[in-house]
């Protein structure tokens, strides 16, 4: 752990769309922020607003939810 | 009132009598003033014990849930449009109903009643719009115009809006010019005022969930606050948790609250629960012009998808 | 409207955002997640709906 506290985007990615997307990013040596942290659902239709608050609760700084 | 609690037990009596339901459930007079309580009744000898008064807070349609009997059921306004949301929701049939609808005129704040007195109120009479209420030491005479429930004086649809027989005749509804006051006054805040806001309001907050119970629009198997595994709140009087819990609770009303006040009638504490689904019944208004519970054939907008839905919030 | 409420109870509005992207974009995946951690950033740590933070 460093000492100044990271900032921490929990990322919920559809399976299909967003995670493609990132995976694609990923083999492309795309850069993007490493404070993305990334959960990977199987459909943007299973993300339920109990997600958002346990994220937070665990001490998420934001979230991010990608279909 | 008198005439219309000689109405709906007339009603009742002939529907149990002809056996076109084997239920009615309406109001009983409550064991202390001020007060009714649910009550079901199965003979015609007990529907003689229904009345109808300033206190029927609670929202019966609570009471019908995955139901199989036929039921009569005696609906306001807002009891109504609860109805249509079971309807619409798959908890009831419609041909399993017998709607008694009572046009209101809202019904009065008991605990606003007892600030009017030092000592506590021992009677409360009714004849027309006046109330007389007494404590031991004094009597006093009011309007009940004036002492309505918050959601009641903000009330539009105070005619049922399904029904199959109507108790009286229908009332005017009120056209309000700026039914969202409330709202708006937070939603001027700043996140912090916000959050301080919440804070303050959710202060004496016990965890008993009689908001959650007097609604009719939560009838979960399990409740996601009884949920263990995965624990999505905990169950203690931690802040957090409090605030995830109404969060929630709001939330899974968003675009079925019909803004019926149980919650509030319920909460043992005085919270203003209502302040959280007051924002979404605004915005279910603006984003999809949509009123909970008044078209049996529309399904709610949260469950649908339509091409103009709003999006902007995507990027 | 979930993120409504959120910002009514007072959290700030970018904790939570949304954006739809296909697979084959990873150009924009990029993008977005790059705006995305900035405004959280610029945000600062969060204490709100946080376990433990009172």
């Amino acid at each position: 752990m460093s000492e100044t506290k990271q900032t921490k985007v929990v990322s919920f990615l559809c399976n299909w769309c967003s995670y493609g997307a990132a995976d694609l990013a990923g083999v492309s040596r795309m850069q993007y922020p490493e404070n993305i942290r990334v959960i990977r659902i199987p459909c943007t239709g299973r993300m339920s607003p109990k997600f958002v608050l346990s994220a937070f609760r665990e001490g998420a700084d934001g979230v991010w939810v990608s279909g | 009132m008198e005439s219309y609690i000689e109405q709906i037990r007339t009603l009742a009596v002939d529907l149990l009598k002809s056996g076109k339901v084997d239920v009615v459930i309406g109001y009983r007079r409550g064991s202390v003033p001020m007060a009714t309580v649910p009550f079901m009744a199965r003979t015609p000898e007990q529907a003689k014990q229904l009345t109808w008064d300033s206190h029927c807070t609670l929202n019966l349609a609570n009471y019908l849930t995955n139901r199989q009997e036929k039921i009569g059921i005696i609906a306001k306004g807002c009891d109504s449009r609860n109805i249509v949301n079971h309807i619409v929701e798959n908890k009831i049939n419609r041909d399993q109903l017998h709607i008694i609808g009572v046009p209101c005129k809202g019904m009065v704040n008991p605990k606003e009643l007892q600030t009017l007195l030092d000592d506590e109120i021992i009677s409360c009479a009714e004849t027309g719009s006046t109330l007389t209420i007494a404590s031991s030491q004094a009597e006093i005479k009011i309007e009940r115009e004036d002492h309505l429930r918050n959601n009641c004086s903000l009330c539009t649809h105070r005619n049922p809006v399904i029904y199959d027989d109507l108790v009286g005749e229908a009332v005017e509804e009120p056209v309000l010019d700026d039914p969202f006051k409330d709202v708006n006054a937070i939603e001027a805040m700043d996140a912090d005022e916000k959050w301080n806001y919440f804070d303050d309001l959710l202060d004496g907050c016990i965890r008993c969930y009689a908001c959650r119970n007097a609604c009719p629009l939560c009838y979960c198997p399990t409740c996601f606050v009884d949920e263990s595994d995965p624990q999505w709140v905990g169950k203690g009087q931690n802040d957090t948790d409090i605030k995830t819990f109404h969060f929630l609770r709001a939330f899974h009303c968003a675009g079925r609250c019909t803004d019926c006040g149980a919650c509030e009638a319920a909460c043992p504490m005085d919270i203003h629960v209502r302040a959280f689904t007051r924002k979404l019944i605004k915005d279910s208004k603006e984003l999809f012009g949509w009123e909970a519970g008044m078209d049996i054939s529309k399904r709610p907008p949260l469950d649908t998808f339509a091409p103009d839905d709003p999006n902007d919030f995507i990027k | 409207m979930m993120a409504n409420l959120l910002e009514h109870m007072g959290m700030e509005k970018d904790r939570v955002q949304f954006s739809w992207i296909s697979s084959a974009e990873a150009t924009k995946f990029a993008t977005v997640a790059r705006e995305v951690a900035q405004s959280v950033e610029a945000l600062g740590p969060n204490t709100k709906f946080v376990k433990g933070s009172d």
